[in-house]
């Protein structure tokens, strides 16, 4: 079978076997085996089957040699032999870079031999050597039309390349890990639990039935809906699915649902992840408006014409010249022309001009439509703030952290958080500069701000999830700054070691029976794998490596990231110098907080001898997922593998140079291609590691040697600790702004219900009830009265006509003589009055 | 003034009598009185009858009417005059109102009876009709269809207008009663005879309702078996 | 006198029989006994009977041609006859009151009384 039809089916099967369980386990949870504890087989046999159909699709990619453009230019990845950190070979690569760079543009007439025999030798981290000219490998198309309205259509299509077959291969790994590790971790969902943080009005805990199939029910819906999220072909869909991976974050936070603190959480979760979607969907109504599709790739469709889809729309594929000599290159960004005539309708519409082509040229350069891409732009990225927590709509996140940990693995760490950056990614052609620099600076805000908060969370899991928003902030920092496949690699090794911190982390709370730090300490001895395979997904979090060697896969992730600001810096003193200085200090705090976890939790001496007596090591099914994760935290970032996500990264670059920021002076993008080069990546390999070996030392001398009194510092900065440990106050800034008015409104409506329109309604009752009574004083006295009236009228008119009946023969001889003689005048009158 | 019309003599002596005793009758209080006083009044009645030509009628009345129901009646006046139920009183009131509804009675027949001028005067017979009034001597016979029968005619008529001779009733009284209206041969046009019925039919009728009341009144007055007291 | 000379014509009949009809009326109205307004009804017919013979009398109008003639002979008849057949039921009912009642008092028949 061709990949053009086999990567659909594969990848289409991956993502509906979730929704079979999904549906089996929906209908019929409760009588699966004993306590329902099928279900789990089931979602996990699911989940598993998608992994490997996602592995075959990656096989059939990677061997079938798919990730090769159209011109040659993805042949590079197969034949990448250059080693990382090259520095010689970083020099040609350089004079290479910068030849290729002026000859952008004629890099359609080469040939893919020649190409290869050029960059690859230079290739630098194996990556992209210069930015690609043609569009790159993808299979895109309807599954099935749901609706048509003229030439504008909403449908289920698919849209494959190397970033949907990486997705897919890395969450359902994960997600296949974590159904083995979720089956150790819920096992006492099997059974009826008491609950200790639910207290009744009766004072007792609460007693209730196990849930364990329903947990696995949501895993399935879960894993059905992120996959689907993955392979959308168009935003709509995209969206759609959007909605359906907040639900089910809905409903795993809220999995403990009588826990107020739980559903609490989970109405956060939703109704902020819905601030942000009100964004996104201004987005779509503005691409939808303008430019008329959805769809991302162009579709043949069945007469056989090419529906344009939004990027080629953005960024055409041809050289074109417009009417002042200026030439928009192939690739390059460009208002397209649905934006710029929206944008003149009323010059349209006044002056009755009619939109010509070189009339719509001329109004593009007057920039019509061009705060409509921003518009687009910036509406798509508010839904990825809300998803990926970024500032300022990250409070959910920390909350989430209620649901069982290994909803927080999955979910919270490596896969729904981190379908913002994909979407971010996956929607990088049609972000312009202004965009890509709003980007950047929510993400540097969001990752600082969280990593100082993260120093002082006692909270095992809150730790993680500050760590993960502000990891999240480098993903996003990493995009806005130009490094697309920096911020996407970041996000597959965050996605590794995320979730297995966070597995290690359930571990290590399954075992103590609390998340409080400050009651743990010396666990190790007692929980080696949790403890060794936790200080994997530290180290790797901490980017640890041998410098220009070998490292953890978030060295190689981090270090992109740090090295495309630094380029980005040479470019821009001033934003730079505030974006490059917020990411570098962040990577040193980062290293401080993740290691004053792991000293808090498994070194150092036990804090309680309650907690540490009791502990134990987790069950095999529990800690070898932590195994085989920090397996992959270590290897994920190796670039010299022929499948490195790096590599296969750069086949799915879409074409063109980066976007360029003409509504702010003097903001250059640089291309990415050149932070693999010197000076950025050596430098940005330096920085990182004097940095993080600061923090490092700190945490060691705080928490690690207790050579410094935590206390003691705590207590110095008391100012600066108050406003890290309550968070900045956002909560307390929200509530005020937003939930105490409407908390105050609500209650005046709500008052006014109860007092004016209830009582309407009590008083109309009333007076209904009262106009009853009269209706009934009518017809009793009234009515009745009538009849009965005519019936006493009847009676006494019978009683009074019984007194003729007197038995008496004279008297009726009397009557009748009476009434002959009455009848004889009567005849006698009538004659002679008619006579 | 002229001659005494007997007739007229004897029509106020019979109608004294009768409407007198006839007035006793109403008056008194004994009923066997009032029974003598109205076999009286009926008895004055039958003259007047024959006054007026209807002499079988006037017979019938003294024969029947006279000599059986009052009679009858007299049988039922001895069997039930015992002691006070012989004179009943009436109040007062009751002859009151009697009294009035009398004279509303007769305000009303009497000025009705005096209305018709061409009957306050007897009628003189004249020649053509005394030969008219030999038919109804004249037994039916074939020749009687059209004729007038010039038998010997009635006597002159003198100027009081009343036959000499007492016309005979009997004899066309039975026939029409078998249903030949003989009496009537010569006054109506051939084509409406057919349709002059006589009274054969009522006469059969009253004989059936003769038998009725006969059966009738014996059942009624039969004695009464009494039932035993248990 | 003068009354004597002349001759009598229906009208004085009808006249009798108005009286006749008149007192056997208010007998019948007045009279306590049973027998008594019996002897009311026969006064009545009789009274209906005196004016059936006027009119059936051709000597007793001025214009003979209107007279009954025989027809009112014939209905004074049938009077006769009804009025016996009458009196007896009349009487066997008078009397058949007389045995269950002990007495002739219409009035104290009255158990008709509604």
């Amino acid at each position: 079978m061709a990949p053009d039809a086999s990567l659909p089916l594969l990848l289409g099967l991956a993502w509906l076997l979730p929704l079979v369980s999904f549906t089996i386990i929906v209908l019929f949870g409760p009588k699966l085996g004993k306590a329902g504890i099928l279900a789990s087989y089931l979602a996990t046999g699911a989940i598993i089957c998608s992994f490997l159909l996602s592995i075959t699709a990656f096989g059939i990619w990677h061997f079938g040699g798919l990730g090769a453009r159209a011109d040659g230019d993805g042949a590079h990845s197969t034949t990448i032999a250059a080693t990382p950190g090259d520095m010689h070979a970083a020099e040609d690569a350089k004079q290479e870079a910068d030849a290729h760079s002026d000859g952008a543009h004629a890099d359609a007439a080469h040939g893919g031999e020649a190409h290869g025999a050029e960059g690859h030798a230079a290739g630098g981290h194996g990556a992209g050597h210069s930015v690609p000219t043609s569009v790159p490998n993808h299979y895109t198309k309807d599954w099935y039309s749901l609706a048509e309205f003229g030439p504008l259509k909403m449908s289920i299509s698919y849209y494959i390349d190397s970033l949907t077959v990486l997705m897919f291969s890395m969450v359902t790994l994960i997600a296949s890990l974590i159904h083995f590790y979720a089956f150790g971790y819920m096992h006492d969902e099997l059974h009826a639990i008491e609950d200790h943080e639910v207290v009744l009005s009766n004072g007792h805990h609460l007693h209730r039935p196990g849930r364990f199939y329903r947990f696995f029910q949501y895993l399935s819906l879960f894993c059905f809906s992120m996959l689907g999220l993955v392979i959308a072909g168009n935003i709509l869909m995209v969206f759609v699915f959007w909605e359906l991976v907040g639900i089910c974050s809905y409903f795993l936070i809220g999995f403990y649902i009588e826990r107020r603190s739980a559903s609490n959480a989970a109405n956060k979760a939703f109704i902020v992840n819905r601030v942000g979607d009100f964004g996104m969907i201004i987005g779509l109504m503005a691409l939808w408006g303008s430019l008329g599709t959805f769809a991302f790739g162009d579709i043949k469709n069945a007469e056989g014409k090419v529906e344009h889809g939004i990027f080629s729309t953005v960024r055409p594929a041809e050289q074109i010249a417009g009417p002042d000599g200026v030439t928009h290159e192939p690739f390059s960004l460009r208002v397209p022309d649905g934006m710029v005539k929206s944008a003149a309708m009323d010059k349209i519409t006044q002056e009755g001009i009619e939109s010509t082509p070189d009339q719509v040229e001329v109004w593009r350069q007057e920039k019509y439509g061009y705060w409509l891409l921003i518009i687009a732009g910036l509406g798509i990225f508010c839904g990825c703030v809300g998803k990926s927590a970024q500032f300022p709509l990250h409070v959910w996140l920390p909350d989430a952290m209620e649901g069982p940990t290994p909803v927080s693995a999955l979910v919270h760490s490596a896969t729904m958080v981190a379908a913002g950056v994909y979407l971010a990614g996956r929607f990088y052609p049609v972000f312009t500069g202004e965009v890509l620099l709003i980007i950047a600076y929510i993400g540097a805000i969001t990752l600082f701000m969280a990593a100082t908060i993260a120093i002082t969370a006692v909270d095992i899991k809150r730790v993680l999830a500050y760590s993960t928003v502000s990891q999240l902030g480098y993903m996003m920092l990493g995009i806005g700054l130009g490094g697309w496949a920096a911020g996407l690699f970041h996000l597959v090794t965050h996605a590794f070691f995320k979730s297995l911190l966070f597995m290690c982390s359930g571990s290590v709370i399954h075992a103590t029976h609390t998340n409080d730090m400050r009651r743990m300490g010396g666990l190790r001895h007692k929980m080696p794998w949790t403890a060794y395979t936790m200080l994997i997904g530290v180290l790797a979090i901490y980017g640890a490596a041998i410098p220009f060697v070998i490292g953890f896969s978030g060295h190689y992730s981090k270090d992109s990231i740090i090295a495309q600001s630094l380029s980005f810096w040479q470019l821009n003193p001033r934003h730079g110098a505030i974006l490059s200085g917020l990411a570098i200090a962040g990577s040193g705090i980062t290293a401080f907080y993740m290691f004053r976890m792991w000293f808090m939790t498994f070194a150092g001496k036990p804090r309680d001898h309650h907690v540490y007596e009791h502990v134990h090591e987790s069950p095999p099914v529990m800690y070898v997922p932590l195994v085989v994760l920090s397996v992959f935290a270590v290897t994920a970032g190796f670039p010299w593998l022929p499948f490195s996500v790096p590599k296969l990264l750069e086949q799915a670059r879409y074409p063109g140079a980066v976007a360029t920021a003409p509504l702010l002076d003097k903001v250059v993008f640089p291309e990415e291609y050149l932070s693999h080069l010197d000076p950025f990546h050596s430098q940005a390999e330096i920085m990182i590691t004097f940095v993080a070996l600061g923090g490092l030392a700190l945490a060691v001398a705080f928490y690690g040697l207790r050579l410094l009194n935590p206390d003691e510092a705590k207590s110095q900065f008391a100012p600066i600790y108050r406003v890290l440990w309550n968070k900045y106050y956002f909560d307390e800034l929200y509530a005020a702004i937003f939930i105490r008015p409407v908390m105050f409104f609500s209650k005046m409506i709500a008052n006014f219900d109860r007092w004016f329109i209830d009582g309407l309604i009590h008083r109309l009752a009333a007076g209904v009830k009262k106009l009853s009574l009269l209706d009934d004083a009518i017809d009793r006295y009234f009515i009745d009265g009538l009849v009965n009236l005519l019936a006493a009228w009847t009676w006494s008119l019978g009683n009074s006509l019984r007194s003729l009946e007197t038995g008496r023969l004279r008297q009726y001889v009397m009557f009748i003589v009476i009434g002959t003689v009455a009848l004889t005048l009567l005849v006698r009158w009538s004659v002679a009055a008619g006579g | 003034m002229g001659p005494i019309n007997w007739h007229t003599f004897f029509f106020y002596l019979y109608a004294l009598v009768a409407c007198g005793f006839a007035v006793a009758v109403v008056i008194s209080t004994s009923i066997v009185r009032m029974a003598l006083y109205l076999i009286v009044a009926l008895g004055a009645t039958a003259g007047l009858f024959f006054l007026a030509g209807a002499d079988f009628v006037g017979a019938m009345q003294l024969m029947i009417y006279v000599g059986g129901t009052l009679v009858l009646l007299i049988f039922g006046v001895m069997l039930t005059a015992q002691g006070p139920l012989v004179s009943l009183r009436t109040t007062g009131g009751d002859w009151i109102v009697a009294m009035l509804l009398a004279g509303c009675l007769a305000a009303l027949l009497i000025p009705a009876g005096l209305t018709v001028s061409s009957w306050h005067t007897g009628h003189p017979v004249t020649t053509a009709e005394k030969d008219a009034q030999d038919v109804q001597t004249v037994l039916v016979s074939t020749t009687i269809a059209h004729g007038v029968p010039t038998a010997g005619g009635l006597p002159d008529a003198d100027s009081n207008g009343i036959p000499d001779k007492q016309p005979i009733t009997a004899a066309p009284l039975g026939m029409g009663l078998l249903g030949a209206r003989v009496d009537k041969l010569g006054d109506v046009p051939e084509a409406l005879r057919p349709g002059m019925s006589g009274y054969l039919l009522p006469f059969e009728v009253i004989s059936v309702h003769l038998l009725v009341v006969l059966v009738g009144a014996a059942y009624l007055a039969r004695s009464k078996r009494r039932a035993p007291n248990r | 006198m003068q009354i004597l000379t002349q001759s009598v014509g229906v009208s004085h009949y009808l006249v009798v029989g108005a009286v006749l009809f008149i007192s056997g009326v208010v007998c019948m109205a007045v009279k306590r006994n049973a027998l008594g307004v019996l002897m009311g009804i026969e006064l009545v017919l009789n009274g209906a009977n005196v004016n059936f013979v006027a009119f059936g009398s051709k000597f007793l109008r001025s214009d003979s041609a209107y007279a009954l003639g025989l027809d009112g002979q014939l209905i004074s008849l049938f009077v006769i006859v009804l009025a016996a057949a009458e009196a007896a039921v009349a009487l066997a009912i008078t009397l058949n009151f007389y045995n269950n009642h002990s007495t002739v008092d219409v009035d104290r028949a009255d158990e008709l009384k509604g």
